[in-house]
């Protein structure tokens, strides 16, 4: 346990320490990239402004991300129902996954105004499409002796997807859970900018102070945020696959 | 001690025929009748349509033409499956693993949790309930799969190769649990498998299916004792009928 | 790899080459990069003949939120457009810019307002609705200091966008007054515009800029560019046609009507006393310092910094 801890900070700590010498003895201009210490100053200075921030865009992309969860689960399911659904609706869920959200965003903002509610439902376009798609492909893939079986003793399509094809499809849905975690984060800063609030609007306001120590210390908060939430798909992953699965072990 | 819910049924194919979507004619017109109560192994080289014979008669698929009887005929719940893995849900323990085929049934949780755990017993697996798929070895969840097909005590078994993923020792003393388990039960076996030695230690009658199409190239009663048992092994007829298998399979 | 995206598009948006891969440009054509796309407010420079001066200038169109000073600083480009409140912030962190020509005297940017509500000052904006600001700059935090933000519903600015303005009757936002009013009358609305010079706050804008470094090592470069520049916007304010026409072919969300407008409204911001008397794109020593010295007040620099090293008259 110690060492999956341990390990990755050395790098962390290596590179910290080489960018700090890099920017005092003026190899980089300290402009375009701040030095640790000043990042570090940054965070302590506007410590109320950026806890503050980080609740916001927290409360943003979980929002976004358990509605994106529910929906994509719900959607894949619906999918799954028959082969001529999925072909005629499928190309629609990917749309989900290739509009560039900063295009999106500003058209958001205008259906639903300036706040939060933009937030999230930009953290929800953004972190939708990965659960609709891993969610899908597990309730498909189920293994076809375990659905002869269940046809074997007259279980309804509905009872079979219930009992059999969505439990099956458990690991996978997490494997999409993952991914969308860190893609709902990104997603809520990217309605930040354009509706305001939390993260985004400190990246987006140190910006034009050309504060680039503010932005970088935004942005780190905005990574451990997108960290937390992955690792606390990981740890319900664990807790929930953990008698069954061969690799949670 | 038989219980008249466990004496088999009657099996009789007419005229069967199966293709492919690719027109490949799998099985050309068979006929075969099993009779109650009969433990028949079918054998024969890989893609010979061994295992879409056995689906069919589990009316886990249906045949292009011809008719696949069962006699007397009750309810479909009669017919259990094994496959040649153990299939079992990963994320539920042994107990609610062989209780399952009931619990779809629609039978009560204590009702069939007694039944499950009396099959359990029967395959020695009654101190291992609580345990998950995850955490039993092959031989250990292969009898949980038969435990599973043999909780609605059904009137017809049905096996795939269940056991060719086991090692040898493995094999062997799941050879005799499923032979006792039928000597008790008496019901109709149909158990296809590529090992003519498993064929011929466990049956009582032996079809082998050609390379293509499905032509019975043998049926035969096998002339060995109604008890079999390691000391079988060594047994020169035993030695003798797997010959006469062998040769009908490579003629 | 999905949390270093979020760091790689700010990082990307404020340091757009590593310093460490800036590369200034050994070929002999010079890179000048805009602000914004091309509108009428650059028409001078797409006007200047820079081959008359013996150069070789292409000029880069910008868009929302383009760091043109971090790019001069960083060397990615030769010269760019700036304003000259981003020239006093970038020096005080170190980046030596210097700016060679304002082509507004005076600022343009104000808030625009819709007409109905019958407001008198810029304060008035401040009493209800929403306006929407880009909050980081000094003129936003002047109007918060002077009238506070309690009043009213603070958003991000929509870059130039007026959908969200034509939608709400008590949506205010900031622009240029040289352009989004024009194009929310073309749409029908009828606007009220506050200059943000009203409270006192005027900074050059759209100003042309260069490394301290390339003015010291090229010194009759920059000289021939302020000179074909100067000439550009001379005949760009006698006659924008030609030039509005091919400013118009690179930014078609402009039509043509809306370029002759602004030009002709831009022109006050433009030629004023001082440039009669001393040339167009001129600056003075005391308005730099008068914006110096509301920046120290402002906070935003911790020391003032020398009024005469931030810009050069060629």
């Amino acid at each position: 346990m110690k060492k999956t801890l341990l390990a990755p900070l050395i790098p962390f700590v290596l590179l910290t320490l080489i960018a700090e010498f890099l920017v005092r003895a003026g190899f980089v201009r300290a402009y375009l990239v701040p030095a640790p210490s000043a990042v570090l100053r940054a965070m302590i200075d506007s410590h109320a402004e950026l806890l503050q921030a980080l609740f916001a865009t927290s409360v943003g992309s979980l929002a976004g991300f358990v509605m994106s969860a529910l929906t994509g689960i719900a959607i894949a399911v619906l999918l799954s129902s028959s082969r001529g659904v999925q072909r005629a609706f499928y190309p629609y869920a990917i749309f989900f996954q290739t509009v560039p959200l900063i295009a999106v965003a500003p058209l958001l903002v205008i259906w639903f105004g300036f706040g939060i509610q933009t937030v999230i439902a930009s953290a929800f376009v953004a972190s939708v499409f990965p659960v609709i798609a891993n969610t899908l492909s597990g309730i498909l893939s189920t293994d076809p002796p375990l659905r002869d079986l269940f046809k074997l003793y007259g279980a309804s399509p509905l009872v079979t997807l219930f009992k059999l094809r969505l439990p099956a499809a458990l690991p996978q849905v997490f494997t999409g859970l993952r991914v969308s975690a860190g893609l709902a984060v990104i997603g809520a800063i990217v309605g930040e900018f354009i509706a305001g609030g939390g993260l985004g609007s400190v990246v987006e306001t140190a910006r034009t102070q050309q504060r680039i120590d503010k932005v970088f210390a935004a942005v780190l908060l905005a990574s451990v945020l997108g960290l937390a939430l992955f690792g606390l798909i990981n740890l319900l992953s664990h807790l929930t696959l953990r008698r069954w699965h061969a690799s949670e072990q | 001690m038989t219980s008249s819910s466990s004496a088999g049924v009657e099996v009789q194919l007419q005229g069967v025929r199966r293709v492919f979507d690719n027109n490949r004619v799998v099985i050309a017109g068979m006929d075969l009748g099993v009779d109650a109560g009969e433990f028949l192994a079918v054998l024969g080289p890989s893609g010979c349509g061994k295992s879409t014979l056995l689906r069919m008669i589990a009316r886990l698929s249906e045949p292009d033409s011809g008719q696949i009887r069962i006699e007397p005929n009750g309810e479909r719940f009669e017919t259990a499956f094994v496959f040649q893995d153990a299939h079992l849900l990963p994320w539920r323990n042994v107990l609610a693993n062989a209780a399952l085929p009931l619990e779809l049934m629609g039978v009560a949780k204590p009702q069939r949790n007694e039944k499950a755990r009396a099959v359990l017993d029967q395959v020695g697996l009654l101190d291992a309930l609580d345990r998950y798929p995850a955490e039993l070895s092959g031989g250990m969840r292969m009898r949980v799969s038969l435990a599973r097909a043999l909780v609605t005590e059904p009137r017809l078994l049905l096996l795939d190769e269940p056991f060719a993923a086991l090692d040898e020792i493995t094999r062997f003393h799941l050879d005799v649990q499923l032979r006792e388990l039928w000597q008790r039960r008496g019901m109709t076996v149909i158990f296809v498998t590529h090992s003519v030695s498993e064929a011929a230690f466990l049956a009582n009658r032996a079809v082998v299916l050609a390379r293509h199409g499905g032509a019975i190239k043998l049926d035969r009663r096998l002339e060995l004792p109604p008890v079999r048992d390691i000391e079988l092994r060594g047994d020169p007829r035993l030695g003798q009928e797997m010959r006469l298998l062998l040769g009908a399979i490579e003629g | 790899m999905l949390l270093h995206r979020v760091q790689r598009r700010a990082f990307l948006k404020t340091a757009p080459a590593l310093a460490l891969l800036a590369a200034c440009s050994k070929s002999t054509t010079l890179k000048l990069a805009l602000n914004w796309k091309p509108e009428p407010e650059f028409g001078g420079f797409y006007a200047a003949t820079f081959s008359k001066h013996g150069l070789a200038v292409d000029i880069l169109p910008g868009g929302s939120g383009t760091p043109t000073v971090q790019m001069i600083g960083a060397g990615s480009v030769d010269f760019g457009i700036v304003s000259a409140d981003e020239i006093i912030l970038a020096r005080s962190h170190g980046n030596d810019v210097v700016a060679l020509f304002a082509v507004f005297q005076d600022s343009p940017t104000g808030i625009m307002a819709h007409a109905s509500r019958n407001l008198t000052s810029i304060g008035d904006v401040l009493m209800d609705g929403t306006l929407a600001l880009e909050s980081g700059l000094p003129f936003a935090r002047l109007l918060k200091r002077k009238f506070g933000f309690s009043h009213v519903k603070i958003v991000p600015s929509p870059g130039g966008d007026i959908t969200s303005f034509l939608h709400d009757e008590k949506f205010a936002q900031q622009c240029y007054l040289t352009s989004e009013p024009i194009a929310a009358r073309r749409k029908g609305a009828s606007v009220k515009v506050f200059a943000v010079s009203e409270i006192g706050y005027d900074p050059y804008t759209t100003v042309l800029a260069v490394s301290g470094e390339s003015l010291r090592k090229n010194p009759d470069r920059a000289k021939a560019t302020v000179a074909a520049v100067r000439e550009g916007w001379q005949s760009y304010l006698a006659d924008p046609k030609a030039v509005n026409q091919q400013m118009h072919q690179l930014n078609p969300t402009m039509d043509l009507d809306t370029f002759a407008e602004v030009a002709e409204v831009q022109k006050p911001f433009i030629e004023t006393e001082a440039t009669r008397r001393n040339g167009l794109g001129t600056m003075s020593r005391e308005r730099w310092e008068a914006l110096i010295a509301q920046f120290k007040e402002l906070g935003d620099i911790s020391q003032t910094i020398p009024a005469e090293e931030c810009f050069r008259l060629l």
